[in-house]
């Protein structure tokens, strides 16, 4: 998988301009406080900013990583983007059909991701997909920022992501007449997308000002020709910062008609989570952090190409496997959860999260090691997400035997080891069965997409029995949320 | 006789009741508190501030330790009060109107009064009217802001403007921290100091108390 540039200097723009230009996030707004928007130079130079030099070790600033936030260039340079290689999680299972004429499609607008599916109505097949980075990464990497950059300069973000959806429809559209488009994302995407303001969500109590359905034509929404008949709608908010995402969520894993609880878990940025039965749902979202998606942890990266993403024990040493097979060159987040996993195992990390005697760091695999301040952010976002689904079992009054199942989406949870995840705690030691249930955003928003005359009755429904919580409010959350930061003793060993 | 070695280790691991039970007997014997606070609490959390320095604590240990530390202080109170010692300083602190965090100002909360000063938990979602209100009737010294999201910590620089509205600025100094906080946007919206995290607090509180000192002196 290519990621790799060359670039000339342009007159007037600075290197760190012209990759902006080309779509490279810059997850802090350009702060060098992340180093998320790690490049690493291949021939040519940029010259090492005081900003580069807290971000990144010697070893990395020697090996040729920069950031692109601050680069500057005099001459040509080829470059590798670390972001490039990111793993986007479609979905094209089969889904109830109820059949009707013409084209749609759904989008799954994230935070970070984007993914765009045109679908025959009539037979429920997903025609074509288009994955793609959401281009208001580079204003922010988490809804937070993206809220402050709205709230400085308005309407920007709006049109951006405006533009992109439309561009990237036409793409997948080619010449074919678009009826309807569905479009599921939290409620700050909901917002920027709509075009309502941001700014209840910008402080306490993060009550979103319209969380209703919104629809426009293609047309409204300046799109381009074949879609401008389209009715498009973005669908309506959970509550909170939990959107029609999480919603979607429900419908794909048959929450709202399940007789037993059962839990659903996206551990995004925003980890979103949901328990609840046919009877009842409660949803929360907790501020997990980038950490699972290989953010803020020093050899971080997403899921792509030279990414450890998977640690296993080997006698007394460690076997990492890498992405696409080359040499590592960083680790992502499932990969973060198994070495923590593997370490607490041979006693190499303790249950306080300590490196053991003192280590400064935890070498895996060629220059990839994790560092005391990687697993403090591990202890971070686990402990968010272990602290929210406690709370909701909590405040439902459902005792963990009853909880029939638990359903991770998104991507990061299709490829995190369950072992791995109980282990550290992140997710409950309960004796109830784990299913990766993939972009369950998209499948769920496909079945409403599908079944035109249910669709609003299915809404409604669920919004009526779908209660949000809002955990940053309650002191029990604080105090669960320190309580599950340190890592679980090992299980005891099964009798029999 | 009250093993007071003890106490050290008891706040050091974090021991509440541990740490309670020596400074109840140092108390019967008839040990001084401040010589207790001196020689071993204050020490204790020197070192606990250590550790978390080098990242051998993480949260939960540095809050465990803040919890040991406020339960051997307890006791002592009264005691202290009525021997007339003044406090290092008297600390008001809260995080900023807009937002609910607060594990972050508890650590600093517990740790402050670790370090010997009074400390007043006006809690979270405090306007600038309320951290007035409270400078006015309790005579802070240092009023701590504390704000953990980029979109909150406009609030911080509102409540410093309110302060010099009320014509208190000159009175108190202004101490901010919390994640997306940083000296510069102290310096900004100039606040006296920024710590970058609860155990540097104190040293900062301790400094900022010694600078007042002197000028009054």
């Amino acid at each position: 998988m290519a990621e790799y540039v060359q670039l000339q200097p342009e007159p007037g723009k600075t290197l760190s301009d012209q990759l902006f230009g080309l779509g490279i996030e810059f997850p802090c707004g350009g702060c060098t406080a992340c180093g998320g928007c790690r490049i690493r130079l291949v021939s040519g130079a940029i010259p090492i900013t005081e900003g580069m030099r807290d971000a990144l070790s010697d070893e990395e600033l020697a090996a040729g990583w920069r950031l692109a936030c601050q680069a500057e260039t005099d001459g040509p340079v080829s470059l590798d983007i670390e972001q490039w290689s990111a793993r986007i999680l479609t979905d094209e299972s089969r889904v109830a059909v109820e059949p009707s004429e013409g084209f749609g499609a759904v989008i799954d607008l994230g935070t970070t991701t984007l993914v765009v599916e045109l679908v025959d109505l009539a037979t429920g097949s997903v025609l074509g997909v288009l994955p793609g980075l959401n281009p208001q990464g580079r204003y922010g990497s988490d809804v937070m920022s993206r809220i402050e950059f709205d709230l400085r300069e308005p309407g920007v973000l709006t049109s951006l992501i405006r533009r992109t959806i439309g561009a990237m429809l036409a793409e997948l559209v080619r010449g074919r007449k678009l009826r309807e488009v569905l479009i599921c994302g939290n409620t700050v995407m909901h917002h920027l997308f709509c075009g309502e303001s941001v700014e209840p969500l910008s402080h306490v109590p993060f009550r979103p000002s319209a969380s209703g359905a919104r629809c426009f034509t293609g047309e409204e929404l300046g799109w381009p020709g074949q879609t401008h008949s389209a009715a498009v709608t973005f669908l309506p908010c959970a509550g909170g910062f939990v959107g029609s995402d999480l919603l979607a969520g429900l419908i794909a894993c048959g929450m709202h008609q399940s007789e037993s609880p059962i839990a659903l878990m996206d551990l995004g940025t925003n980890g979103e989570i949901a328990f609840g039965g046919r009877e009842g749902i409660l949803c929360t979202s907790t501020a997990a952090g980038p950490a699972f998606e290989g953010g803020r942890i020093r050899m971080g990266m997403r899921a792509g190409d030279g990414a450890i993403d998977r640690v296993e024990q080997d006698g007394s040493g460690l076997v990492c496997h890498v992405i696409g097979g080359d040499a590592p060159r960083g680790i992502c987040g499932s990969g973060l959860v198994d070495a923590a996993a593997v370490s607490l195992t041979t006693g190499s990390l303790a249950a306080t999260g300590r490196l053991s005697n003192g280590a400064k760091s935890l070498p895996l695999a060629g220059p990839v090691a994790l560092t005391q301040s990687d697993i403090r952010e591990l202890q971070l976002a686990k402990g968010a997400v272990a602290a929210g689904l406690e709370l909701l079992r909590q405040e439902a009054a459902i005792h963990s035997s009853q909880v029939a199942s638990l359903h991770l989406a998104g991507a990061f949870g299709n490829y995190v080891r369950v072992d791995s995840a109980r282990r550290i705690g992140l997710l409950p030691r309960w004796d109830t069965p784990v299913h990766p249930i993939g972009n369950s955003a998209v499948r769920g928003t496909r079945t409403l997409l599908l079944s035109p005359s249910r669709r609003q009755s299915l809404l409604d429904g669920l919004l009526r029995i779908t209660r949000h919580v809002e955990l940053a409010a309650s002191p029990e959350f604080q105090e669960a949320f320190v309580e599950n930061m340190t890592f679980p003793s090992p299980p005891e060993p099964s009798r029999g | 006789m009250a093993d007071l070695a003890q106490l050290r280790e008891a706040i050091i691991n974090g021991n509440a009741k541990a740490a309670a039970a020596v400074v109840n007997t140092a108390i019967a014997e008839g040990t001084q508190p401040m010589a207790l606070i001196h020689d071993y609490m204050i020490p204790a959390m020197d070192e606990v501030g250590r550790r978390f320095e080098c990242e051998e604590y993480f949260v939960p240990e540095l809050l465990l330790s803040a919890r040991a530390m406020k339960a051997a202080l307890e006791p002592l109170r009264p005691l202290l009060a009525s021997s007339g010692i003044q406090p290092a300083g008297k600390v008001l602190i809260g995080t900023v109107k807009g937002d609910l965090h607060d594990i972050g100002k508890n650590l600093v909360s517990s740790l402050l009064e670790g370090g010997g000063f009074e400390v007043i938990d006006l809690g979270s979602d405090v306007s600038p009217g309320k951290f007035i209100e409270a400078a006015q009737s309790t005579g802070a010294d240092i009023i701590a802001l504390s704000a953990l999201l980029t979109v909150t910590m406009p609030s911080m620089k509102y409540t410093i403007e309110a302060l010099k509205e009320a014509g208190l600025r000159e009175r108190v100094k202004v101490i901010i921290g919390g994640a997306p906080v940083t000296q510069q946007y102290a310096d900004q919206i100039g606040a006296d100091g920024y710590s970058e995290n609860a155990t540097l607090a104190v040293a900062l509180a301790r400094r900022l108390m010694s600078g007042t000192r002197q000028a009054t002196a």
